[in-house]
């Protein structure tokens, strides 16, 4: 019970850093060790350790069907496996990564367990709630791959009607009920998030003292709210006509497939910026901590988030260029998508502004999000592509655009993953990972990255169509390339997957604050203890109060 | 809070809260939220349906008589006072009328009911009229015309889904009503019963969309 957290006066903050507990009861971690303890918390912190080993086991999940793939496209001719099985291997790929991956990685890990922490908060608004949506979330994950157990599904991660309604005689059933279950989880965390945001600020912490981090989570779970109900209804009309042919899509039962295909979009083109803008968070902490310098353009990156959300829900028809709606909705779906395109640049420029003339340190979460930029600079770019309507002719449904969603999604999502993981290990668990091992693992994802997926640029554009099996030998050495890179990119993931365990035990303990970062979670002990402060946070003066400041910060606080 | 509570009626602050007025604050956004989310769900659903009528007038013309108007036209009336019985029992709460409350929430739950018991009827009825055209051994009473059909099935998903959210209202609110009829709830928990008033409206408020757009559009 207290209203401290006084902001005025305060000129200059030394961050009084406590000590590490670790080991100590009043650390989250340590507090209590039943299983119970865990599998019946409503500590968000808890809980994002639940998340986060669920979905890096569902990663793994989705790196061996990638591996399968990879192999298979190994040879032109299909002789490795059946056209059946390759189809089934990219699928759950697919279903897997996305859904099970991308999707919850960055809110329902990072988000949960920084959130309370970075605006001064006990917990998350709605503390059973977020359990529950983890119960949600692995039954309906589980769900999905008992279809893998008993054979597999082939309609792709889009479950295209009439393929997935009416043709495909595999497991649908069980994988699209799965998926509808892992949404109501989706909304759960983000109707949490919202009010938490809204509500439960610490006193002083204003919004535009928020981190970047905060208001790109804010904009992800207003997506989650307004987008992921419409895809809801899709999947419960197309389980409705798999299974008692009360249906809408197949024209057999009167339906029309391409509205499956508007239903699905309006989700899934704004779903990317799920993907994309907590990853936009993530690295809006790194850089400026690594560059110890002021955020630059504060406010543009805030507003830039919101204004990504909105515009998202805008573009879906640019999936549908070729599938026969009109012209005019053409052209106006490519103008609005070259539009996205302005609060993205936005960004980009913001990060590189900030880094200019920092006091530049290439540590391991640092590396990654320099990764992260360049990645998603040659993503976005040759979105425009695709976008242009007369290109998308060309390209479309090739190569090119496995490449283009691959330098997005995994470029801008798994790199800032483990950016972010890094970068809040020592929070986390209480211990540092080993620097060497964490920059060589870096280096190795860039390189691995972009010799698998690079090539698939220029098969696109030579006119491989993606989700074949078999291919005119005359691809096979960029296809051979594409497979080498990615054994040095699972090289790259396998890394980090051992050392930081292996820090677990036996690495360094860490202090508050290893990386003289800003922001409220720094302020506590490493791991926090259970109720997150000790004493009331004080909030900062100023947002990303670094040593370094831009003249701008200098203007708006005199 | 608009309405000023008697004594004994109040909210017991949750840990994680600083005070109960956030925590008040935090629940109604919480509920809004979801219903936003939940009226998104119908919404795509009502959408589509809309757009077959604009472009298929005759077909679902023909269709949409086949409704039991008359059933439809009860159960809106029946929603009605079910809503008007909730939030009776949100005022008897606030004045810490335990027993009339627990009445009033009763009340709803059957009216609830009532509607369901209505609703399975007309189920029947177009059973029996050939008007299920996802059962193979029922020929659709209508010719084949795609867009017949597609209303048709709409209806059913759209009818369906909302019967669905009723039966899981009726259920949590028993469930509540169980609750709340012991010592003590309305000095805990007062506001559950204001953010259940909220979800039931909301269900009310779905069927008398469902209405219009399903029965009555050109009739
Ligand atoms: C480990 C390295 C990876 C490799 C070698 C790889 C390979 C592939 C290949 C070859 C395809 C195309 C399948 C086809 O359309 O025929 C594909 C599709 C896809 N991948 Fe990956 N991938 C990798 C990592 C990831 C990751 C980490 C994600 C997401 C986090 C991801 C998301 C997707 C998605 C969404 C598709 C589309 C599937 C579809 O169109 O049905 N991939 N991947
Ligand atoms: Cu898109």
């Amino acid at each position: 019970m207290s209203a401290s957290g006084s902001v005025g006066g305060t000129a200059r903050r030394e961050p009084h850093a406590p000590e590490s507990t670790i080991g100590r009861k009043s650390d989250y971690l340590h507090a209590e060790s039943t299983l119970r303890s865990w599998f019946l918390t409503t500590d968000h912190k808890r809980i994002a350790i639940l998340y986060l080993a669920s979905i890096t086991g569902f990663f793994v999940i989705g790196a061996l069907a990638a591996g399968v793939v990879r192999l298979a496209l190994i040879v032109p001719n299909g002789a490795i496996m059946t056209n059946d099985t390759y189809n089934k291997a990219f699928t759950i790929h697919g279903v897997v990564m996305v859904w099970f991956f991308l999707i919850p990685s960055i809110p329902a890990t990072f988000g949960n367990f920084l959130i309370p922490l970075m605006i001064g908060a006990r917990d998350l608004a709605f503390p059973k709630l977020n359990l529950t949506s983890w119960y949600v979330f692995m039954a309906g994950a589980l769900f999905t791959l008992v279809s893998v157990v008993l054979g597999g599904v082939d309609t792709g991660w889009t479950f295209y009607a009439p393929l997935s309604t009416a043709f495909s005689n595999t497991w649908v059933l069980p994988a699209l009920i799965g998926v509808t279950i892992v949404g109501f989880s989706s909304i759960l965390t983000g109707l949490n998030f919202v009010v938490t945001i809204h509500t439960m600020r610490a006193p002083g912490m204003t919004w535009f003292k928020l981190p970047i981090f905060v208001w790109a989570h804010y904009a992800t779970s207003l997506i989650f709210l307004l987008a992921t109900p419409v895809i809801t209804t899709a999947l419960i009309l197309l389980i409705a006509e798999r299974a008692f042919h009360i249906g809408v899509f197949d024209p057999a039962y009167g339906g029309d497939p391409v509205l499956f295909q508007h239903l699905f979009w309006f989700y899934s083109h704004p779903a990317v910026y799920i993907m994309v803008l907590p990853g936009m968070g993530v690295i809006s902490e790194i850089v400026p901590a690594f560059a110890q310098k002021k955020l630059f353009g504060y406010r543009f990156v805030a507003y830039a988030s919101i204004g990504l959300a909105s515009v998202t829900f805008f573009v879906w028809g640019h999936h549908m260029f070729v599938n026969g709606q009109s012209d005019l909705a053409s052209l106006v779906f490519s103008a609005l998508s070259f539009a996205v395109a302005v609060p993205s640049a936005v960004k980009v420029y913001n990060w590189t502004a900030t880094i200019h003339k920092g006091a530049l340190r290439l540590d391991t979460p640092m590396l990654y999000a320099m990764g992260y930029i360049g990645l998603f600079v040659l993503g976005g770019l040759t979105g425009l592509y695709l976008a242009t309507l007369a290109i998308n002719q060309h390209i479309h449904a090739t190569y090119f655009v496995v490449a283009h969603f691959h330098y997005i999604m995994v470029g801008g999502t798994v790199l800032a993953f483990l950016g972010g993981l890094h970068f809040w290990w020592p929070k986390f668990t209480g211990r540092m990972y080993s620097e060497p091992w964490g920059r060589v693992s870096a280096l190795l994802i860039f390189l691995g990255f972009n010799v698998t997926f690079f090539p698939q640029f220029i098969l696109g554009y030579l006119g491989m169509p993606r989700r074949y099996a078999t291919y005119p030998a005359e691809f096979q050495l960029l296809n051979v390339l594409s497979s080498a890179g990615a054994t040095i990119l699972a090289a790259g993931y396998l890394f980090p997957m051992l050392y930081l365990v292996y820090s677990l035990w036996f690495g360094r303990k860490a202090p508050a604050n290893p990386w003289n970062a800003k922001g409220l979670e720094w302020e506590t002990s490493s791991p926090p203890p259970t109720h997150n402060f000790l004493s009331p946070p004080e909030v900062p003066r100023i947002p990303y109060d670094y040593p370094i400041q831009a003249q701008e910060a200098r203007d708006q606080h005199g | 809070m608009s309405e000023p509570l008697a004594d004994g009626v109040g909210v017991a602050r949750a840990h994680h809260f600083e005070s109960v007025a956030q925590q008040r604050e935090a629940a109604t956004l919480g509920i809004w939220a979801w219903l936003i989310t939940e009226l998104l769900l119908f919404a795509a659903l009502f959408l589509v349906a809309l757009i077959t009528r604009i472009q298929h007038p005759e077909a679902t013309v023909a269709a949409a008589k086949h409704l039991k108007f008359w059933i439809g036209a009860t159960n809106t009336v029946v929603l009605i006072c079910s809503s008007l019985t909730m939030s009776m029992a949100i005022e008897f709460s606030r004045m810490g009328w335990q027993r009339a409350m627990v009445r009033a929430m009763l009340a709803t739950a059957a009216l609830g009911g009532l509607f369901l018991v209505l609703k399975g009827y007309e189920y029947y009825a177009d059973w029996a009229e050939h008007m299920m055209p996802f059962l193979s051994d029922r020929p659709f009473a209508l010719a084949e015309t795609p867009a017949a059909r597609l209303f048709v099935n709409l209806y059913y998903v759209a009818t369906l889904l909302h019967a669905l959210h009723l039966f899981t209202g009726i259920t949590l609110l028993l469930g509540m009503t169980w609750m709340a009829a012991r010592a003590g709830f309305l000095a805990r928990h007062q506001n559950w019963i204001e953010v259940y008033g909220l979800y039931w409206h909301f269900i009310d408020l779905v069927w008398i969309l469902a209405f219009p757009i399903l029965y009555v559009v050109n009739r």
